[in-house]
């Protein structure tokens, strides 16, 4: 009896031993650039790779709940289902326009510090500080309607910049947040990363008297807050590396520790992966996804996210400002050659002027490639055969991002030659890219362009009008081609606070004919957001900010 | 030991060298010339055939034929396409017109300026002129590029303004030769001879000793020619240069450039080879006069 | 009379790098782009651009801005008296953080590329000289025309793709190390001697193999002016007087030689010099087809990306680096010819 009890429990323990040891598990993503800055407050949060370091290291309150996962193994975001990240659960009173959050218990930081209402109180009222370079958490929480976060707090008035009671303490898990309008943008913006949460302890240990918002801290240092992974070593423009926090609310992500390096060039990045040195890289020319596509051990996982092209035609610069000249160009775009040549086929035509995927997206323009259709509009806009547009010339210089010349380098190449086609007196005007945003966004007198970049950042078919449609004066902030109708902007006034999301759709629905009636932007293709992987690697989700989480990476042995 | 044995100066020029030298610069010309429009296809225009190789060498007899009997469907590309569709043969034979004008403007910007002021410069020696030889020194030190990129940014991507960013690099070239071969000239009596018949300093030096300082700055200019075409592809190659889809070497390299590793080679070798042969002959243009006129 | 002439020209070296620092403050400040246009992407409205300007500094005027920059006002910032470049605005760290971090990379490169192009180019520019007309010199000098004329982009790209994706001896250009290899903590900032300091000989050798390619192809564009210059210079010596009077009076041709050697040196000085500045920034082709993130690619990106303080930065420091290359060449001139000093 005791020599079998000892076997057996000898068995145990020799079995228990050898399963017990899982080996940790390493990733390294080869990127354009590693985050140059980790503050979304700050000098880089307008750059993709920033925000990469800030959604791996932060958590928001709440999310969208996970989808279909899609043909390429590619898990989407159901974006009519909310789900609380921090946040456990929330409601929201009518009368008063305020929501209550009932917060996660026994989340804790990296730094060891616990998750409570203080740190959501601390997170907007740094946001409402406009202490750093960039304001975008003032901005999205100003989008979202939250009391308080008016223009008011640009002025020279300390007080303004006080956080006061729109953002309320109940107890150590009991948050109020209060809006001044009905907003249905509120629960989508809590989800961006503008509005991650930060880890209150430590970023005020980190403080300094002239600093007292820890912007140089979290722009060199750490980014402290409650996410899946905590920051390891960071080299700006060379490396960054991330270890589990084994403390994660949703459970310790399955890779124990993810590197990232800066590879600048795509082709290199290619050449790693393909040696199987590196298990992910992103920011590959079209052309590139497609070579990989068909080689062993490597999967291409692709998304119809909320990456679009389209052609910017000024209304400030003549002949832009002639409906027939914009009618005539919409129907001289070669979309199935660009979508073949450009895109390699993974892209669709954009049918409307707000990404598909987003709540409230109609299909409301549906142009066709018609040369003779053009030239015909041409000649009736006078311009027959494209003479007397010479004088124009300067207007036709299609501009684009000179640091994409590779993907938007042919697609360019191919829109020069076809409106050379019909008539039109086209040249290519490669830009810098700070000079294109300074001329697009600050100057807004960019001509003619083609551009790749306009994400949305707030999954709504009402925020993208917001921020590109509304005319500049009454709340357009992006709205780059100095579009300007009486009837977008009184529809848009009237559905912005609409509080019965039915007719707030269909009236978001019909400004959308509108937009495309009037040709405000020439739709080109939605194209697929895409990564490169090691076939081991599954579980990728796409988020609306196009960056990934790692903490939903599974590595298979 | 008699004279004979002491060892000449000048090694002897192989013939065969100066000719081919001469034919380059020929070609490069009558290129600059005609070549944009004896191509198959026009240098600016994308034919739907992306990244296309070039033709095998055993294809090549049955595509001439073809060619001659018009029984293709479409002109064969001999240097394929690039991956934007442009056939890589019209635009490598477009490209000199580009970077030969600008070359020449280049070259007759700062050799007019960097002459004019070097004459100055060596004439009339005082702290204006030392003032102007110290400028000329930051000017010269000053990274080429970085110059370039400013010019540009400035004023954006034009010939107009790679030409200006050019002779930046090249007027203290100039002034430093000019200068030197005036002060050597000044040395000489003519000058005194003038002096002493009373003629303004400003005439003496216009009048007599410009034309005979001329030479070394003449002789230069071949070889600054040739590297102009280099700078300027340089330029491209960095973002700063002409603006696509002008046919230009450097800006071809430059494209092809990310398909190098992906084992295309053809739109980016076949420029090179034109530059690396075009620069090379009038190198050896310019030794030549060298050797001629100089003395070496 | 030689340190009358050293301090001289030290003086007015640092008049040049300070009329070259105010010429270019105010030339980048004439650029058309906005630099806050970078921080507004996200939101442009007024609001956000006035509070963008603020942190920039760019709301105040630009003599006061100058004057902070030059170091005159130590109380607000720190400027160029206290040793500071300012603030890169496109990363946040301090320009004289990433200069020291980028410059020694360049360095490395253009270093080992003139000492390997001198290596060859002095032994083959001697000897063609003291046979001229030989087969050997024909060669030799039609060598030296074609390999100053290349492209060396366009060499470096023919390089990559034979050696590499062709045979396969060379390292893919993706850098200095491997992106799998952890660099060594960065003590001198040249690749080669920190990994030697870290006593780590395969990184050592790593970085070796990843210079292979990038220096070959600066020896081989290097080589050709040198050995030309060299060959020139050696006749020119070779039949000066003294090298007449060494071979009447019997010494052995290798120890005249090397008298002629010295002698043809001392000219070459001036253009080893103007050689070496200009690659400083010329580099940059080379360094960007084999990733080498040296400075010539950060003033690249700093003068596209409007960063004032970081181009400022770069031009000052390169071009002191040049003028300083310039005066040393001098001394040594001097010393070895004193007529110079003159």
């Amino acid at each position: 009896m005791g020599n079998r009890l000892t076997s057996m429990s000898i068995g145990a323990f020799l079995a228990a031993a050898v399963a017990a040891p899982v080996l940790a598990q390493e990733i390294l993503i080869l990127a354009e650039d590693v985050p140059a800055g980790l503050n979304y407050d700050g000098p880089t949060a307008a750059i993709p790779a920033s925000q990469q370091g800030m959604v791996t290291l932060m958590e928001p309150l709440v999310g969208y709940a996970a989808g279909a996962v899609n043909d390429t193994g590619v898990t989407l975001s159901d974006f009519a289902t909310f789900e609380g990240r921090l946040a456990e659960s929330w409601s929201f009173d009518e009368a008063t326009l305020t929501w209550t959050f009932t917060l996660r218990q026994g989340v804790v930081g990296c730094d060891g510090a616990t998750f409570n209402a203080d740190d959501v109180v601390y997170t907007f009222a740094r946001a409402k500080s406009v202490s750093g370079a960039a304001p975008i958490g003032w901005f999205l929480s100003n989008v979202g309607s939250i009391a308080g976060f008016g223009v008011e707090v640009f002025g020279d008035d300390p007080a303004a910049k006080e956080l006061g009671d729109a953002v309320v303490r109940i107890d150590d898990y009991t948050v109020q947040i209060r809006q001044s309008e009905p907003n249905q943008l509120f629960l989508p913006v809590l989800t961006i990363f503008g509005l991650l949460i930060f880890d209150k302890e430590t970023m005020e240990a980190n403080a300094t008297a002239e600093d007292p918002w820890s912007h140089d801290y979290v722009n060199n240092t750490n980014a402290p807050g409650f996410g899946a992974y905590c920051l390891d070593t960071w080299t700006k423009t060379e490396e960054i590396s991330y270890v589990a926090n084994p403390d994660y609310f949703a459970g310790a992500p399955d890779i124990d520790r993810v590197t990232v390096r800066r590879v600048p060039q795509s082709s290199n990045r290619v050449v790693v992966l393909q040696t199987g040195q590196a298990q992910l890289v992103t920011g590959l020319t079209p052309r590139e996804f497609d070579a990989l596509r068909s080689q062993d051990g490597v999967s291409v996982g692709g998304v119809v996210g909320n990456e679009n092209l389209f052609l910017h035609m000024n209304f400030a610069t003549p002949p832009f400002d002639n409906p027939l000249i914009r009618q005539a160009i919409a129907h001289a775009i070669p979309f199935d050659q660009i979508i073949a040549n450009g895109y390699f086929g993974q892209a669709t035509q954009w049918m409307g002027l707000v990404p598909s995927s987003y709540p409230g997206f109609r299909a409301s323009a549906q142009f066709s490639y018609d040369p003779e259709m053009a030239r015909s509009l041409l000649a009736e806009a006078g311009y027959p055969g494209g003479a007397g547009l010479e004088a124009f010339a300067d207007a036709f210089r299609l501009s684009y991002v000179a640091e994409k010349e590779s993907t938007l380098g042919p697609i360019a190449n191919i829109i020069n030659t076809a409106l050379l086609d019909v008539g039109i007196p086209a040249s290519l005007d490669p830009l810098p890219q700070t000079q294109f945003g300074d001329r697009q966004l600050v100057k807004r007198d960019l001509p003619f362009a083609v551009n790749d970049q306009e994400k949305p950042i707030g999954v709504d078919a009402g925020y993208a009008v917001q921020l590109f449609f509304v005319s500049p004066e009454n709340g357009g902030i992006n709205n780059m081609v100095n579009y300007r109708s009486a009837a977008v902007d009184a529809a848009w006034a009237a559905a912005r606070v609409m509080a019965d999301p039915v007719a707030r759709t269909e009236a978001v629905g019909a400004i959308q004919d509108m937009l495309a009636a009037d040709v405000a932007w020439l739709p080109i293709v939605e194209y697929k957001t895409q990564w490169a992987y090691s076939s081991a690697i599954t579980g990728l989700r796409w988020y609306p900010d196009n960056s990934i989480r790692y903490a939903d990476l599974t590595m298979a042995e | 030991m008699s004279t004979s044995d002491l060892p000449a100066i000048a090694p002897a020029r192989p013939d065969w060298l100066f000719r081919f030298g001469v034919a380059i610069v020929a070609v490069v010309t009558v290129l600059a010339l005609i070549g944009p429009h004896i191509g198959p296809y026009s240098p600016t225009l994308t034919t739907p055939r992306v990244a296309v190789p070039p033709p095998g060498l055993t294809q090549i007899p049955g595509l001439l034929w073809g060619q001659i009997t018009g029984t293709l469907p479409y002109p064969p590309h001999w240097f394929g396409t690039d991956v934007s569709g442009y056939d890589v043969f019209s635009r490598v034979i477009a490209a000199p017109r580009t970077d030969l004008v600008i070359a020449l403007l280049a070259n007759g910007l700062s050799l007019a300026l960097g002459v004019l002021l070097g004459l100055l410069a060596g004439y009339f020696r005082n702290a204006g002129t030392e003032l102007l030889m110290r400028v000329s020194d930051v000017m010269q030190s000053f990274p080429v590029f970085i110059s370039a990129m400013v010019l540009v940014a400035l004023a954006g991507r034009s010939t107009a303004n790679i030409i200006i960013a050019l002779a930046f690099v090249y007027t203290p070239i100039y002034i430093r030769l000019t200068r030197a071969e005036v002060m050597a000239q000044t040395a000489r009596g003519f000058v005194e001879a003038a002096r002493a018949l009373g003629q303004p300093e400003l005439q003496i030096a216009l009048r007599h000793v410009l034309p005979n300082s001329l030479t070394p700055a003449l002789i230069q200019s071949s070889v600054t020619i040739g590297f102009a075409i280099l700078l300027t592809a340089g330029l491209s190659f960095v973002g700063a240069g002409v603006r696509p889809p002008t046919p230009e070497w450097g800006l071809m390299i430059s494209t092809g450039a990310n398909q190098i590793i992906l084992g295309e080679w053809w739109p980016s070798v076949f420029p090179g080879i034109a530059i690396s042969l075009t620069v090379f002959g009038f190198a050896v243009l310019g030794n030549a006069l060298e050797r001629r006129y100089a003395g070496g | 009379m030689l340190s009358r002439y050293i301090i001289r020209r030290l003086l007015i070296g640092v008049v040049q790098l300070l009329g070259l620092t105010v010429a270019v403050f105010f030339l980048i400040r004439i650029l058309p782009a906005d630099p806050v246009s970078r921080l507004v992407g996200m939101n442009a409205s007024a609001e956000a651009y006035g509070q963008a300007q603020r942190q920039l500094g760019l709301d105040r005027p630009v003599m006061t801005q100058l004057a902070a920059y030059l170091g005159l006002a130590p109380g607000q910032e720190a400027g160029l008296l206290q040793g500071s470049l300012g603030t890169s605005w496109v990363t946040g760290s301090t320009v004289a953080a990433e200069i020291a971090a980028y410059l020694p990379v360049t360095l490395e490169l253009i270093t080992l590329g003139f000492l390997f192009a001198f290596a060859v180019a002095v032994p083959v520019g001697m000897l063609s000289a003291l046979r001229p007309g030989g087969r050997a010199d024909k060669g030799v000098f039609v060598y030296s025309l074609f390999a100053g004329s290349q492209p060396e982009f366009w060499w470096g790209l023919l390089f990559v793709y034979v050696f590499f994706y062709q045979l396969g001896w060379a390292p893919p250009p993706l850098g200095r190390l491997s992106p799998m290899t952890t660099p060594p903590d960065a003590v001198t900032g040249f690749m080669l001697i920190d990994t030697l300091l870290a006593g780590r000989l395969d990184k050592f050798a790593e970085a070796a193999h990843h210079l292979v390619l990038p220096v070959a192809v600066l020896t081989f564009v290097l080589s050709g002016p040198i050995i030309k210059m060299v060959r020139q210079n050696m006749a020119r010596a070779l039949g000066s007087d003294f090298v007449l009077y060494a071979n009447a009076a019997g010494l052995p041709r290798a120890i005249v030689a090397r008298y002629a050697l010295r002698a043809a040196m001392a000219p070459s000085m001036t253009l080893i010099g103007i050689l070496y500045g200009f690659m400083l920034s010329g580099a940059v082709l080379v360094e960007s087809v084999f990733s080498l993130g040296g400075i010539g690619q950060y003033a690249v990106r700093s003068v596209l990306a409007f960063d004032y303080p970081a181009i400022q930065g770069v031009v000052l420091v390169i071009t002191a680096i040049s003028l300083a290359v310039y005066l040393l060449l001098d001394i040594l001139h001097a010393l070895i010819d004193p007529r110079i000093a003159y």
